[in-house]
């Protein structure tokens, strides 16, 4: 073996390492990303999973986050054309909504209208239901609707898919 | 024997050597894209205070420099308004919402810029993007009640046009508003906005579409 040899394959052996390494390159972002827009500003926390005796109503308490920087409009906003933060459970789940408690929402103003005082949430909130299992096990595909905003733009409305096992017993 | 066991150290060492490099290299490329990836991803709707001019969003849209998407939608009337129309005018579409708080702030200014800059040849396409039941008489019925009745609170005495929403792919999605591009005599997109800004940013690119 001529140290030629030795060298002309150790060359080729990095050539190969880093074209492998080049194909592996991660791909540029899209310059169409915002940080506004992409993914839910809110989350669904918990429970995942819940036992409660079956046919009657029985308080599950659901906690959700905000991403930091953005409000949603409470359950109740003060002005008609706003749309509120709601709670809903589809029919033949096994399980039915009774009832929904909302907290109350915060005042909050935009700094170039401090005129109009909005009702939000902000951070983390829970809605504290009641909720009618039948016996068994349902996994419940809950939504919550809400509309976002930050202090200078507005996200369209949108619905989350809120998961939750209820297990009647 | 002792010459092959040297010789074979030696071409070991130097593989591991070009192996290392190779990963190093691997390492560091990614690194890189994922610096660029985070810097990207912000980069597109960028608070200008950190940039040292103003409390003002700055949106790059990729329209930018390009023709405008042509579109034709119905007004409040029913009439329908094409872009196409307003060639050798220039135009500023305003994507808004009922539901928008900042949108509610931004509409006096543009109508008071409107009036101002009309004489020069400026027209103002306000585009709702509230979402419709098109299949639903008596609730589009209603929504279009409320988009005139939010139009005729704010005096919007430009063109209000309804079902922005189905632009949403030609004009980058549309994921926040007010939404705003700006349009020279020739059709092509001169500036874009995205959130509320002010209303000397908005008069700034008014005049930049009209070629001043």
């Amino acid at each position: 073996m001529s140290w030629a040899s030795v060298l002309k394959a150790a060359v080729g052996f990095s050539a190969l390492v880093n074209i492998c390494a080049a194909q592996g390159q991660i791909p540029m972002a899209d310059s169409t990303n915002r940080s506004i827009g992409h993914g839910a500003p809110v989350e669904y926390l918990f429970p995942e999973q819940v036992t409660i005796p079956a046919g009657k109503p029985q308080p599950v308490e659901l906690h959700f986050r905000i991403a930091q920087g953005f409000h949603i409009n409470s359950h109740t906003p003060k002005e008609d054309y706003l749309i509120p933060t709601v709670f809903s459970v589809p029919e033949s789940a096994g399980v039915r909504l009774a009832s929904a408690t909302y907290p109350d929402g915060a005042d909050f103003t935009l700094p170039l209208d401090p005129a109009t005082k909005l009702s939000v949430y902000t951070g983390e909130f829970a809605i504290q239901t009641k909720l009618i299992a039948e016996r068994g096990n349902h996994l419940v595909q809950a939504s919550l609707h809400y509309q976002a905003c930050d202090q200078n733009a507005c996200m369209p409305p949108k619905t989350i898919t809120v998961p939750i096992d209820v297990i009647g017993n | 024997m002792k010459r092959n066991t040297l010789v074979l150290s030696i071409v070991l060492l130097l593989l591991a050597v070009f192996a290392w490099a190779g990963w190093a290299n691997w390492e560091y490329r990614k690194q890189a894209a994922e610096k660029r990836l985070a810097s990207a991803a912000k980069a597109e709707l960028v608070t200008a205070s950190a940039a040292g001019d103003g409390d003002i969003q700055h949106f790059s849209s990729p329209l930018l420099s390009h023709p405008a998407p042509k579109f034709t939608l119905e007004d409040l009337s029913g009439k329908k308004v094409s872009l196409d129309s307003y060639k050798g005018k220039a135009v500023l579409i305003n994507f808004w919402a009922t539901w928008c708080g900042p949108c509610k702030i931004e509409t006096p200014w543009l109508v008071e810029l409107r009036n101002q800059y009309a004489s020069k040849g400026f027209e103002i396409l306000g585009v709702s993007a509230d979402d419709l039941d098109l299949d639903d008489k008596k609730k589009l019925a209603e929504e279009k009640s409320d988009i005139a009745k939010f139009a005729q609170q704010e005096h919007m005495q430009y063109p209000v046009l309804i079902n922005g929403e189905s632009l949403d792919k030609p004009y980058g999605g549309l994921d926040a508003l007010p939404t705003s591009y700006f349009i020279d005599r020739n059709g092509n997109v001169v500036a874009a906005e995205m959130g509320l800004t002010s209303k000397a940013d908005l008069e700034g690119n008014i005049r930049k579409a009209l070629g001043e």
